[in-house]
């Protein structure tokens, strides 16, 4: 098949899956064929495989392992979450016009930087300004020194078991342990009802449509050439007069921007966010989906977020001892025997195919004198 | 009873009969007896003052007895007279069992039974309201003179901060007879403490001048409320006197946070140290991102817990629907306390066999591939956790310290845990057994050639594979033996490796990767930052985010830790 055509097989797949998400979904929804809570539950996935394409960027494509993205992703979730504790307003359990937990912690008035946060625009900038901060500041220190490698994810690891420690104190005023939940309204709709439900839904969909739009043509830009080279050989790069630093400052970047939007749409679907969504062991569970779906491709980490956490959410229903078993077993199966995930078994059987019909050809064939 | 109490107790006796020879002879039981039969009641008195600085423990329950007039003398059929308590239940005919003052004892009757008055029928012994104040005084001692030292230094300690003048005598009374000296020290500070509260200048000025020569931390309430009424009271000389003595106590109490600090840093770096060199060699010396290395201190914390309980009363464990009982050997005394002792190699044994496990089946396919391993090892990590789980349930296990590890020394106000005391030395022991091994054994050189360029070694006939397998087995162990030691100082639960493997990796990068001597030092300069951390910022969780910050910076200066590997090679 030549580029092409695979160009347009994939052009076509895409708009069609963009159509059922965005259009025939939330319509069948609307008709009730669908239930509000399969909706619900494909919106968490949705946002999932943002939150995998953020690692894929980085792991699949630019060779960085970062166990940083669940930092990014709920930092993103808290800022929309503070717009959301805003709006509750005074219908709290103790009417009051300040968050509940504040209150609890013996505030009377909104501490000074949670103010702004009653803005639906500011919250929204903060989505973006925040996390990409983080990121740029973190990037731009552990990529001047040139940290790579391990010792990258082993840092950003590091990075967001500070930030979950920092967001499970009280004195944070993010609602330590507990996070923000309880929420009423978004954009003056009722966060609870369904058309509000299903508006989220086609926002994430939308969102993730563009953002995979995007992504597969940057890495048919030189940007993207210049990113799977890193990849490959970051020595080569440097040597050829490529400041990789910059190249991957950019990624990492706009990774963490992707992860934080994902997770700033999860949690008014999800109705909740608090700093066990930050833990590293969250990371890595995004880098298991990656694994699965397979690495170093767009649909790879889609697919793998939504079969995996599909898998989950019935694993852990009917057999909720065995399903850490399960994860983990799966982790080490697709690392030692399917590199390249689900994605890559249809060129695995057709590879198999291949070589059965060679050795065929090579037996029935005589070989001549 | 552990050794050291014993002989603390046996010292405090020996002291108590070198003050009070006559004593030794009766008891105070006997004493009691000899007082309640004395004719006339000022011999009595006599005789109750005579057990001044006694701590007998029957005492205060006779007296109270006496005062309450339930104790009675009974005459025997032969004539003789017999102090005597009643106790038990009333049967129909209002009788009690009666014992004997002097001894404890049951009364027997001729028929060998023992026997049963009746209250009513008896007289009660008299008592005077002179008799009742030797006796007030008697009971006041009474805790001040307990043998057991540690119980005896806290009665004075509690008298003083109370700064009831009324206990005053009291306290000087047993400063006369007291011979060991923190007891004497704790009985200077309560005097001076109380005369702290006397009317008159002079003493409180003396006493002043006490307190800051001794310099309790204890004293600086008081101190500080002394202040403050010297300043209502516009006194000068008394507020410069209790401001002298409250500057001595905030000295020495920087001194005590200062060393205490030093030590609290030190056996957290000992902690990171013993967790750490394990990875340090399946890390970095085998490349090897092991993230199951806490679970395997896990494995090592839960052997531990298997091993006490069948030096105890067994286990039942009923993992996956299958239930069995371990039988325990129902030991107790040292041999009980001993197990911990057999812990340590079973710990270090079980983590290695599980290390090596794991190195056949799944990392010897990652060699080249650390990324990946990172992934594989945290799907095996996940997989034990659940096993903890599922075997051992989720909740915490309860894995009692032997007693040579739980007790602790106070040296100048600054506590010393023994288990504390012990992991310091233990790491010691650890590091330098594996110096020894990995630079003066034949594996151990097999290993450092097969680390440094594996491909050379095979080709020299080094079987790479066996010594790879060997080399994680020791990692894991090294790991195992830190999980058997954490079991003494926090929670046994199935999360317990999850808390430590960020601070190991931390420890390793840091150090060097590669380096052994630089995860000293890391774990070391991470204990004393993150206990100094804590210190000033008053804050565990702020100290340890502090700490997380500061490595991130300090890898900007230093990328590759510590002490470099110096290698050509250009991806090393």
């Amino acid at each position: 098949m030549s580029a092409p055509t695979t160009r347009r097989i994939e052009f076509i797949a895409v708009a069609v899956i963009a159509t059922l998400l965005i259009v025939v979904f939330p319509l069948l929804n609307s008709a009730g064929v669908i239930s509000n809570f399969t909706l619900n539950l494909w919106g968490k996935y949705l946002c999932y495989a943002l939150l995998a394409i953020s690692v894929d960027l980085l792991w699949g494509y630019t060779g960085l392992l970062s166990l940083g993205q669940a930092l990014f992703f709920s930092l993103g979730g808290y800022m929309l979450g503070m717009h959301l504790m805003r709006m509750i307003g005074d219908l709290g359990q103790y009417h009051k016009p300040i968050p509940d937990f504040l209150i609890f912690l013996g505030w009377t008035e909104l501490p000074t930087f949670w103010k702004p946060f009653s803005s639906f625009p500011f919250a929204a900038a903060m989505v973006i300004l925040l996390p990409g901060l983080v990121a740029l500041v973190f990037g731009f220190l552990a990529f001047r020194s040139r940290i790579k490698g391990v010792y990258f994810s082993i840092l950003t690891q590091a990075l967001t078991y500070g930030g979950s420690l920092m967001f499970f104190r009280n004195d944070m005023l993010m609602g330590g342990n507990n996070g923000f939940t309880d929420y009423k309204f978004l954009l003056g709709a009722d966060v609870r009802d369904a058309s509000t439900q299903r508006a989220l839904f086609i926002a994430t969909a939308v969102t993730l449509v563009l953002v995979y739009l995007g992504c597969s043509w940057l890495s048919r830009t030189k940007l993207g050439l210049i990113q799977r080279a890193i990849r490959d050989g970051e020595n080569r790069v440097l040597f050829s007069g490529y400041a990789a630093a910059g190249f991957k400052l950019f990624i990492f970047v706009l990774a963490a921007l992707i992860a934080s939007v994902g997770g700033a749409l999860y949690v008014p679907q999800v109705g909740i966010i608090n700093p066990s969504e930050m833990t590293p062991d969250k990371s890595l569970e995004a880098v298991v989906w990656v694994a699965v779906g397979g690495r170093g491709t767009l649909v790879g980490p889609v697919v793998g977020a939504i079969v995996v956490n599909a898998l989950k959410s019935w694993a852990t229903r009917a057999y909720p001892d065995l399903w850490l078993f399960f994860l983990g077993g799966m982790f080490v199966i697709v690392v030692l025997f399917l590199p390249g995930g689900i994605v890559s078994i249809p060129d695995r059987i057709k590879m198999w195919w291949a070589r059965r019909a060679d050795a065929n050809a090579a037996t029935s064939a005589p070989v001549a004198p | 009873m552990n050794f050291f109490n014993r002989t603390v107790r046996l010292l405090a006796f020996a002291a108590l009969t070198l003050g009070f020879v006559a004593h030794a002879a009766d008891s105070a039981r006997a004493i009691i007896a000899k007082a309640a039969l004395a004719e006339p009641p000022a011999q009595r008195i006599e005789t109750i003052t005579s057990l001044l600085g006694s701590g007998d423990e029957s005492i205060a329950g006779l007296l109270a007895a006496w005062k309450e007039d339930a104790l009675f003398v009974y005459t025997a059929p032969d004539g003789s007279k017999i102090p005597v308590q009643l106790f038990g239940d009333k049967d129909d005919q209002d009788s009690q069992t009666a014992t004997r003052v002097d001894s404890g004892k049951p009364i027997l009757s001729s028929a060998g039974k023992s026997l049963r008055l009746v209250a009513s029928e008896l007289t009660a012994v008299e008592h005077t309201s002179a008799l009742r104040r030797a006796m007030k005084a008697v009971l006041d001692l009474l805790d001040l003179s307990t043998p057991d030292l540690k119980k005896r230094i806290s009665a004075i300690q509690t008298l003083g901060f109370a700064q009831d003048a009324e206990k005053l005598a009291a306290l000087q009374a047993r400063q006369k007879i007291e011979s060991v000296p923190s007891a004497q020290l704790a009985l200077r500070e309560a005097i001076a403490l109380i005369e702290l509260k006397d009317a008159s200048p002079e003493v409180k000025l003396a006493s002043l001048k006490e307190l800051a020569a001794l310099h309790t931390i204890g004293s600086a309430d008081a101190l500080k409320a002394a202040l403050a009424d010297a300043e209502a009271a516009n006194h000068p000389s008394l507020a410069a006197a209790a401001r002298l003595a409250l500057n001595a106590v905030d000295s020495h109490l920087t001194t005590v946070n200062f060393f205490g600090t030093l030590f609290r840093g030190l056996s957290l770096g000992s902690i990171l140290l013993v967790v750490a060199l394990g990875l340090a060699i399946t890390f970095g010396l085998m490349g090897v991102i092991n993230m199951a290395h806490g679970e395997m201190i896990a494995v090592g914390a839960y052997t531990t817990y298997v091993v006490q309980n069948i030096f105890g009363t067994g286990l039942a464990l009923s993992p996956f629907g299958f239930s069995f009982h371990i039988p325990g050997m129902n030991t107790g005394g040292w041999l009980y306390e001993s197990y911990f002792i057999f812990a340590l190699p079973l710990s270090f044994l079980s983590a290695a066999l599980v290390g090596i496990a794991m190195e056949r089946t799944v990392i010897q396919w990652l060699y080249r591939r650390p990324l990946e391993s990172l992934l594989a090892t945290w799907g095996v990590s996940l997989f034990l956790q659940q096993f903890f789980r599922r075997v051992f349930g989720s909740n915490n296990v309860q894995v009692s310290s032997p007693s040579y590890l739980s007790d602790n020394w106070t040296f100048h106000d600054i506590i010393f845990g023994w288990n504390r005391v012990f992991v310091i030395g233990f790491a010691g022991l650890i590091v330098l057994g594996v110096w020894l091994v990995l630079t003066r054994t034949s594996l151990g050189l097999l290993i450092r050639a097969v680390m440094q360029n594996r491909n050379m070694a095979a080709c020299m006939g080094v079987r790479t594979e066996r010594v790879n397998m060997l080399t994680f087995g020791l990692g894991s162990g090294l790991a195992g033996l830190a999980g058997a030691f954490l079991s003494q100082i926090g929670n046994v639960g199935p999360s317990l490796g999850q808390s430590y493997i960020v601070d190991c990796f931390m420890t390793v990068v840091v150090g060097g990767v590669g380096n052994l001597p630089g995860t000293v030092v890391s774990a070391f300069g991470i204990g004393l930052a993150d206990q100094s951390l804590q210190q000033i910022l008053l804050n565990p969780v702020l100290g340890k985010i502090t700490v997380l910050v500061a490595i991130i910076l300090f890898l900007q200066w230093r990328p590759a830790g510590i002490f470099v590997t110096k290698s050509r090679s250009l991806e090393g």
